[in-house]
């Protein structure tokens, strides 16, 4: 099977299951919510062929370039989110991971890249260095997604008004635990991709950081996770600070993501 | 075959009307075997609640209401006449509606309520326990249950609380979700109060703390939610230690003051406290709902979130009245399709034998034909006889009265001398 169709077809099916999946915060309706997410898992079954077609076409893991790493990272967001939906029936995130994903991967299919055929490109500590980064920016963005539940929650429990996502958002505690935890791990990982990213580039330029946009977004990400992070441990994760903080966290991580190969 | 519901409800008949026809669980064989023995029954089930009394039947023919009625009237131990004030009889389709949407909760007094489908599951497995149960009334038990299903998780009509206690219990699972495990300080002993924590308890709370003026009267209440009690004057340590504090106390002021939860927040890492306060006037400062990590609801606010779960399960049980609408037309296209089946495989049956009859003498009188003349020949007698049937087939899968079905079927196996 081609690439383009499998990839084409998991755009498709991603783009009706966002729109459904929108339309019910107006209908409140669950049954169009529950045909948005078998959409969305059947596109999920269609990514995964087109990630495992270039797996077997290239022979190496779908990271070498922007198209690759964003995909894979689209994947892995909406595997996170099917699970947690398994474990504890989030309807809400949807709202959230939803578009993220659609996004993540129409910005796969639109940008095209050559693959990195050289020694240095391939080579496992760079697969290794945006394999980690890619796992834990989908770790931080459901951290961040959950977070954004956990504030929507507290919100509409202390104003005591009920918004159009009263039914969908989880109790205020799942929305913390999983929110913390996803930024916990995701944090972690997202550190060791960095630790191995300077490694891969002391080892291939001679320097730790030749401080391109992706390097300083990455940085600047990572300073910014850490303080979230740090919000949440304090339990300060409900002031608009933190909530600033989180916001400027996604844009320098999708600064840090659009700049791969580009600046 | 007709379907037949004969009853009262809580619409048509006043409590003591209800409770005379009523049937507890310990009687519930020998009613299902008395309401069987009437003749022209095939299948029975008797639905029971403090709502509603009904016998549900399916028959050879209509004329078994008349005898459900007497049945009805000896068993309410009152004369016909005063009786067939509060009756209500329904007939096929209408049954169907009437079961769908009972099951659904949409017929209860508070809509959505959702006991009701529980209650109607019980009395159809009583019934087919004691075999009771025709296929009829089997399949028409399944679909009610299945629809009564759909309507719940696709609407989530029963999903909101509206009553005050329950509206505490829904944001207190908003707030901590599961609820095994936690804490609860009741303060005082007002009604509303202990209904509240009753409520709470049946979730699986780890433990109930009871406070009040009178230490007896706490006792007596921790005695009845298996709790503790504790001293009024020593509450601050459960404040750190329970999530959900009830405050519903006859004090002119506030028993629990921000400082309070200032100080019990710091030690409760991380974890939320729900504090109701059910007091007029109030027992909890209500400068405390600035307070991150409290949640404070007084009685009008709860009073609010039922009288909006109210307006917002009579929205849903529109949506719920489409699909209990859809599902019916659907069900009755089935029943009627499948009772005709037996009659459309005959007549094809007898068509078909004359037909190769036919065509085997005409064969014979054409002599020797190639195997495109025979093919085309046999072609022609297979068209002939499809044409023919198609409209009495038709006919028969449309019919949806069953009075205008049982005609349709004589009149066709007389027609075509079926046996």
């Amino acid at each position: 099977m081609s690439p383009n169709l499998t990839l084409y077809t998991a755009l498709a099916l991603y783009a009706a299951g966002t729109v459904m999946a929108l339309a019910t915060l107006f209908t409140r309706e669950k049954r169009p919510q529950h045909v948005a997410l078998g959409m969305m898992i059947a596109g999920f079954v269609a990514h995964t062929f087109w990630i495992g077609t270039i797996c077997v076409r290239t022979g190496h893991p779908p990271l070498t370039n922007l198209p690759e790493a964003v995909g894979f990272m689209a994947w892995t967001i909406f595997a996170v989110e099917l699970a947690l939906f398994i474990r504890y029936r989030v309807h809400a995130a949807s709202f959230f991971v939803y578009p993220l994903v659609l996004m993540l991967l129409t910005l796969s299919a639109v940008v095209h890249e050559p693959f990195i055929k050289t020694p240095a490109g391939i080579s496992r500590l760079f697969i290794t260095h945006i394999f980690l980064t890619t796992i834990g920016v989908a770790g931080l963005l459901i951290g961040l997604a959950f977070g954004a539940l956990a504030w929507a929650q507290d919100r509409a429990l202390k104003t005591k008004n009920r918004g159009a996502l009263w039914d969908w958002i989880p109790s205020l505690n799942v929305c913390k635990t999983v929110s913390y935890r996803a930024l916990a791990i995701g944090f972690s990982v997202y550190t060791l991709g960095i630790l191995a990213g300077i490694l891969w580039s002391y080892r291939t330029t001679a320097g730790l950081m030749d401080l391109r946009v992706k390097q300083i977004g990455a940085v600047i990400a990572w300073i910014l996770f850490a303080i979230v992070l740090q919000a949440y441990i304090n339990d300060t994760y409900r002031t608009r600070r933190t909530a600033v903080i989180g916001a400027c966290a996604f844009v320098a991580i999708m600064v840090a993501i659009l700049g791969i190969h580009h600046v | 075959m007709p379907l037949i519901v004969v009853g009262v409800n809580h619409r048509t008949a006043a409590v003591d009307v209800r409770e005379r026809l009523s049937v507890v669980p310990s009687r519930i064989v020998e009613t299902l075997d008395d309401l069987r023995s009437l003749d022209g029954i095939n299948g029975a089930a008797v639905l029971s609640t403090c709502n509603r009394v009904e016998a549900i039947v399916s028959a050879a023919a209509e004329d078994v209401i008349e005898p459900i009625v007497e049945w009805l009237t000896q068993r309410a131990g009152t004369n016909r006449a005063e009786l067939e004030k509060h009756v209500y009889i329904l007939r096929h389709g209408d049954v169907l509606k009437h079961l769908f949407r009972v099951a659904s909760g949409l017929d209860s007094m508070i809509v959505g309520e959702p006991q009701i489908a529980g209650q109607v599951r019980a009395a159809f497995l009583a019934s087919r326990e004691l075999g009771a149960l025709d296929s009829l009334l089997s399949q028409v038990f399944d679909q009610t249950m299945r629809v009564a299903k759909r309507v719940r998780t696709d609407t989530g009509i029963g999903e909101h609380a509206v009553s005050v206690p329950y509206a505490a219990v829904e944001l207190a699972k908003k707030i901590f979700g599961d609820l095994h495990g936690l804490q609860v300080l009741l303060l005082g002993a007002g009604d509303m109060g202990e209904l509240t924590a009753e409520h709470l308890s049946a979730f699986g709370l780890e433990q109930i703390f009871v406070a009040n003026r009178s230490h007896d009267r706490a006792i007596e209440l921790a005695e009845r939610f298996h709790g503790q009690a504790v001293k009024f004057e020593g509450i601050e340590p459960y404040l750190a230690t329970c999530d959900i504090v009830i405050a519903s106390t006859a004090a002119p002021h506030f028993v629990v003051e921000p400082d309070h939860v200032h100080r019990a927040l710091a030690t409760r890492r991380r974890r939320n406290l729900f504090l109701i306060d059910l007091s007029v006037p109030r027992n909890i400062d209500p400068a405390i709902a600035n307070i991150d990590g409290a949640y404070l609801y007084n009685i009008d606010d709860l009073q609010q979130v039922a009288d909006s779960n109210r307006e917002l399960r009579m929205q849903k049980a529109h949506e719920a009245e489409e699909i209990v609408e859809r599902e019916v037309d659907g069900f009755r296209r089935r029943l009627v399709a499948q009772d005709a089946v037996p009659t459309i495989v005959e007549l094809q049956g007898r068509l078909e034998d004359i037909r190769a009859h036919e065509l085997e003498k005409c064969l014979r009188r054409m002599g020797p034909v190639s195997a495109d003349q025979r093919a085309a020949v046999e072609q022609l007698s297979t068209q002939l006889v499809n044409k023919i049937l198609h409209y009495p087939i038709l006919q028969l899968k449309e019919a949806e009265e069953p009075a205008e079905r049982e005609t349709l079927r004589k009149t066709i196996r007389k027609i075509f001398g079926l046996r």
